[in-house]
């Protein structure tokens, strides 16, 4: 499964937000740990990539005011996502390996 | 609370939300829209409303990707799965009624192969003088006669004119003239050789030309410069194929020529210029200057001869028709007062018929057949004639097609009623049957291409044209397109709505009695297919008749086994002693020379005769001054009526031969001893019979006088022999002998004849091979409707035949409703072909009448043709055993 850096980091906001993963959400939790605002256009053009390619899974919520009268999409890790995001680390620590002096894993750190 | 009612006022801009419904996909409004509206909410809580406004716009602007697009085409696949059934229920069809197809597509492939040769002759036709840069200011000047005894246009002025044009008109910016007449001292074809060599080569196509003309028709060079190339006295400009031949692989300029072992006068090659485009209607390979030159002591400034076509390129924004206004002048000022200087009575009526006029360059090829020039063109008349007769081919083609689908509807009857129980729309249906017909059309274009492909080299030799198809044209695929779907369309558009029309109830009762429809119609249109046919066939057989009217006419000169020695002017001295040389051969009968012949290409010389002494008081007659030897009477097998013809005596240095014609006009009771005159006395010592000595398409025979001279380029040779190349060899080596450094060139008088008509011929040709393939798509089409009755009637011909109908009978039923088709076709054709042909042969002046026999043979041919076709299928079911039609149910 290939996915881009951008799809990672969405892949890993949604892991890390549990049940409560629906855009607002997603985009705020982004913002806060990677210091950089993802437009809500790139941030739902790549949750529909990640779902058309079996990462994700979508159910919707119920409607609020605040919201317009639309409702939520909730998204969801499948198993599959998991071992995307294994097989990126995975990837990058086998390069890092080859890299003097660079040692990705956290428990040497 | 202030957060209440920031709540209410914080909802994000409408038409911006208008904006993204309109442009978002359905399935991803519902959590977009959601997301945004929140965000908008929270910046507007944290910030202000502003700044959650400009950042919803900004948002919204995002979200143009492509994820969030709605998606047209995804609604409309059903669209494209119905023309997918289309094409394939077409294809299918195609294959089931192979016969009726191939029917179809036959006709409609040879029409469009007839069209795409007539198009491509057509588009060249048009092509020539268009690709002047100036081409809109080039114009070449024409005299117009509207004298009711002499009307006519020419092209030719007397040497000055240029030269006033340039002087005294400011609004034309460069004025140059040609001399194209073959036979004006060097114009025409010469014995040409580099000055370094010595075998002398036979070249065609000199003119003389002024420095002004090269830059007005903007002739393209290779080596030289075109604003000085024919700048000095006794320089030439050759064509790059010529520079090719002589000085292969070097560039010419400045190299010495000698034309006609004439070492006085050499020729300095001043420049080298790009072949002629065929489609200019200038063709040469030689231009010698006029710069310098006077061809008799005051010829340049005389205005008695009128042997120059002079050219203008006038400043950009010069109205002609006020020029040609101005350019009266030239009449007032140098024409008629030349003519009152000689005297001339009719000087003042000058004034009354001359004007000028200015034929724009892109005009001359195709819009010049009232005018005498020297250029060989293009008739705009036989441009439409082809155009009418491909049209009409292909019409034919359209004609098999839509016949042949609303006779066979039967077939498609059901699949119509069906469609329509399903659900489909009548314009469903038709678009149904349209793609269908393109699809015909489309391979019918194909196969037309190809057929045209292959005939081509044939059309080339019909059209006496070089063509080619232009495969690699960036418009040729567009067009082929373009013309797939108006076939298409023009073929399919009937038949799609007449099957379209079908009731399913009917259809699927099956009360449709099949095919009768329309049957009247169907008969119009074979009527108009046979109608055309006849007209065509009698147009070819009317050409072709003509034809060999004119050239098995009794001309009044026997054209037969003369052989004309060219080149002869070059013996010098030694022309007699040829000549008697030639004689002492038993197969030659006499010689006789002469440039004057009585076909094209020779010399001509008009001149005003009188009576003797009345030169000042009447008009004179035009008439033509042949100089000729002694044995040319003989040698052209011209009939001498009275007197003798030229003897070696000394007094006949003034005596003259003329003809019938001559002496009616100059009204001469006892010709043979009259005086008559030009500008010296002639005595009258002979006259001859009238011969054709023009073309017999426009004139008829003129006055015309025979004198005694001995000299000629050309020689011409009766011979009485059946061994003609026996005969040539014995020819060849005494010319050998003579002239080691030339190749002897002849050519055969009748041969020449025959290409005066050339164009006629062309045109016959063109109208046989048209009406050759109008009749096989119109037999085509025929065939396909009589199988189909056959096919229809066959339960009918089956029970009558149980019932004892002989063949004769059945026979007949099959054939006699086509045969009353042809015989209204016959009628109508009738009056038609001879009200065209009455209009070609105006033409003529000397002409066949229009006989009955034409359309008896036209029509017998017509019906036999059909005849056979409608037999075919109609025999075939007579004689079939009638269980066989009886067994299906």
């Amino acid at each position: 499964m290939k996915i881009g850096a951008f799809e990672e980091l969405v892949l890993l906001a949604v892991g890390s937000l549990g049940e409560n993963a629906y855009g607002v959400a997603v985009k705020e939790l982004l913002a806060d740990k990677t210091g950089k605002i993802p437009s809500i256009g790139a941030l739902h053009s790549a949750l529909y990539r990640l779902e058309d390619k079996g990462c994700l899974l979508s159910s919707e919520g119920g409607a609020t005011s605040e919201r317009g009268g639309r409702r939520k999409k909730f998204y969801l890790l499948t198993a599959a996502g998991r071992n995307t995001l294994v097989e990126v680390n995975r990837l990058r620590i086998e390069f890092s390996k080859n890299i003097e002096g660079l040692n990705l894993s956290l428990d040497e750190s | 609370m202030n957060p209440e009612k920031r709540f209410h006022v914080a909802s994000p801009p409408r038409w911006v939300d208008r904006i993204l419904q309109w442009f978002c996909a359905e399935e991803v409004i519902e959590t977009l829209q959601g997301d945004l509206h929140e965000l908008h909410r929270k910046r507007a809580q944290s910030h202000s409303k502003f700044k959650a406004d400009f950042y919803f716009i900004l948002e919204v602007l995002d979200v143009c990707r492509l994820f969030a697009l709605k998606r047209k085409s995804r609604s409309n696949s059903n669209y494209t799965a119905m023309f997918k059934n289309y094409f394939k229920v077409a294809w299918r069809n195609l294959f089931k009624y192979k016969m009726y197809s191939s029917l179809k597509i036959g006709g409609f492939a040879i029409g469009i192969s007839a069209f795409l040769l007539i198009s491509l002759f057509v588009k060249d036709e048009l092509s020539y003088d268009k690709n002047y840069k100036n081409g809109h200011r080039i114009y070449r000047v024409l005299n117009v006669s509207s004298d009711p005894s002499d009307p006519g246009k020419g092209t030719a002025f007397p040497a000055e004119i240029a030269a006033v044009i340039r002087d005294n008109f400011p609004e034309v910016e460069k004025a140059g003239r040609i001399i194209p007449y073959p036979g004006w001292w060097d114009s025409g074809n010469n014995q040409f050789r580099r000055e370094d060599q010595k075998q002398n080569t036979y070249e065609e196509g000199f003119a003389y030309l002024d420095q002004d003309l090269l830059e007005i028709l903007e002739i393209p060079m290779v080596y030289g410069d075109r604003t000085r190339a024919l700048e000095k006295p006794n320089s030439m400009v050759i064509s790059k194929s010529k520079a090719d031949k002589y000085f292969p692989g070097e560039d010419p300029v400045g190299q010495t020529i000698i034309l006609n072992e004439d070492e006085s006068t050499p020729f300095l090659i001043g420049g080298v210029m790009e072949d002629f485009h065929t489609n200019a209607h200038l063709q040469f390979d030689f231009f010698i200057t006029l710069t310098g030159k006077e061809f008799w002591p005051g010829e340049q400034t005389n205005w008695c001869c009128w042997n120059y076509n002079p050219y203008l390129l006038v400043k950009e924004g010069t109205d002609p028709g006020d020029l040609e206004d101005k350019l009266l002048l030239i009449r007032d000022n140098f024409i008629v007062k030349y003519a009152l200087e000689q005297g001339d009575k009719r000087a003042e009526e000058t004034k009354q018929y001359f004007s000028l006029e200015l034929q724009p360059v892109s005009d001359i090829h195709l819009k010049s057949a009232d005018i005498h020039d020297a250029v060989t063109r293009g008739d705009i008349r036989i441009v439409w004639l082809f155009v009418a007769i491909a049209g009409f081919v292909l019409l034919l083609g359209c004609i098999n097609f839509i016949n042949l689908s609303t006779a066979k509807s039967a077939n498609r009857a059901k699949e119509v009623g069906l469609r329509k129980v399903v659900g489909s729309r009548r314009w469903h249906l038709v678009q149904q049957f349209l793609s269908e017909s393109m699809m015909f059309s489309a391979i019918s274009v194909i196969i037309g291409l190809l057929l045209a492909w292959i005939m081509l080299p044939f059309f080339n030799l019909l059209s006496g044209k070089i063509l080619f198809i232009p495969w690699m044209a960036y418009w040729f695929a567009p067009l082929i397109l373009i013309f797939i779907m108006f076939i298409g369309l023009l073929a399919g558009l009937y038949p799609s709505l007449y099957l379209s029309a079908f009731r399913p109830i009917d259809v699927l009762k099956g009360s449709l009695s099949q095919g009768s429809k329309s049957s009247k119609l169907r008969a119009a249109m074979v009527i108009f297919q046979f109608t055309t046919s006849i007209v065509l066939i009698v147009g070819a057989f009317m050409v072709h008749r003509q034809m060999d009217f004119i050239l098995n006419k009794k001309l009044g000169f026997d054209k037969e086994q003369v052989l004309m020695i060219q080149g002869t002017n070059t013996l010098g001295d030694k022309l007699p002693v040829f000549k008697d040389e030639l004689l002492t051969l038993s197969q030659v009968q006499n010689a006789s020379v002469s440039d004057y012949l009585p076909v094209t290409g020779t010399k001509r010389d008009g001149n005003s005769f009188w009576k003797d002494g009345r030169s000042k008081m009447d008009e004179g007659i035009n008439a033509q001054r042949w100089y000729v030897d002694g044995d040319y009477i003989d040698t052209m097998g011209i009939k001498l009526l009275e007197g003798r013809g030229f003897s070696d005596m000394a007094s006949d240095s003034s005596a003259i031969i003329i003809n019938q014609t001559m002496v009616k006009k100059l009204k001469l009771e006892n010709p043979v001893g009259a005086k008559i005159m030009n500008w010296q006395t002639w005595n009258v010592i002979g006259v001859i019979e009238d011969f054709h000595f023009q073309s017999m398409k426009k004139e008829e025979i003129g006055a015309l006088s025979l004198v005694r001279g001995n000299f000629g380029s050309v020689l011409s040779v009766k011979l009485r022999t059946i061994d003609m190349v026996g005969t040539m060899q014995s020819v060849n080596s005494v010319w050998e002998e003579f002239m080691p450094n030339q190749h002897i060139r002849y050519t055969f008088l009748d041969d020449n004849f025959t290409q005066m008509y050339g164009d006629v011929k062309r045109t016959a040709n063109v109208f046989t091979a048209f009406s050759v393939l109008a009749i096989i798509v119109a037999s085509l089409g025929l065939f396909g409707l009589s199988a189909f009755m056959v096919e229809q009637r066959g339960k009918e011909i089956s029970i009558r035949k149980v019932l004892g109908a002989s063949f004769q009978v059945i026979f007949q039923i099959l054939t006699l409703n086509f045969l009353k088709m042809i015989v209204i076709s016959l009628v109508i054709a009738v009056p038609l072909g001879y009200l065209i042909m009455e209009e070609w042969l105006a033409g003529f002046k000397y002409r066949i009448p229009i006989g009955w026999e034409v359309f008896a043979i036209a029509g017998i041919m017509v019906l036999f043709i059909a005849m056979a076709t409608v037999s075919y299928e109609s025999i075939r079911a007579a004689v079939v055993n009638p269980t066989k039609g009886l067994r299906s149910d």
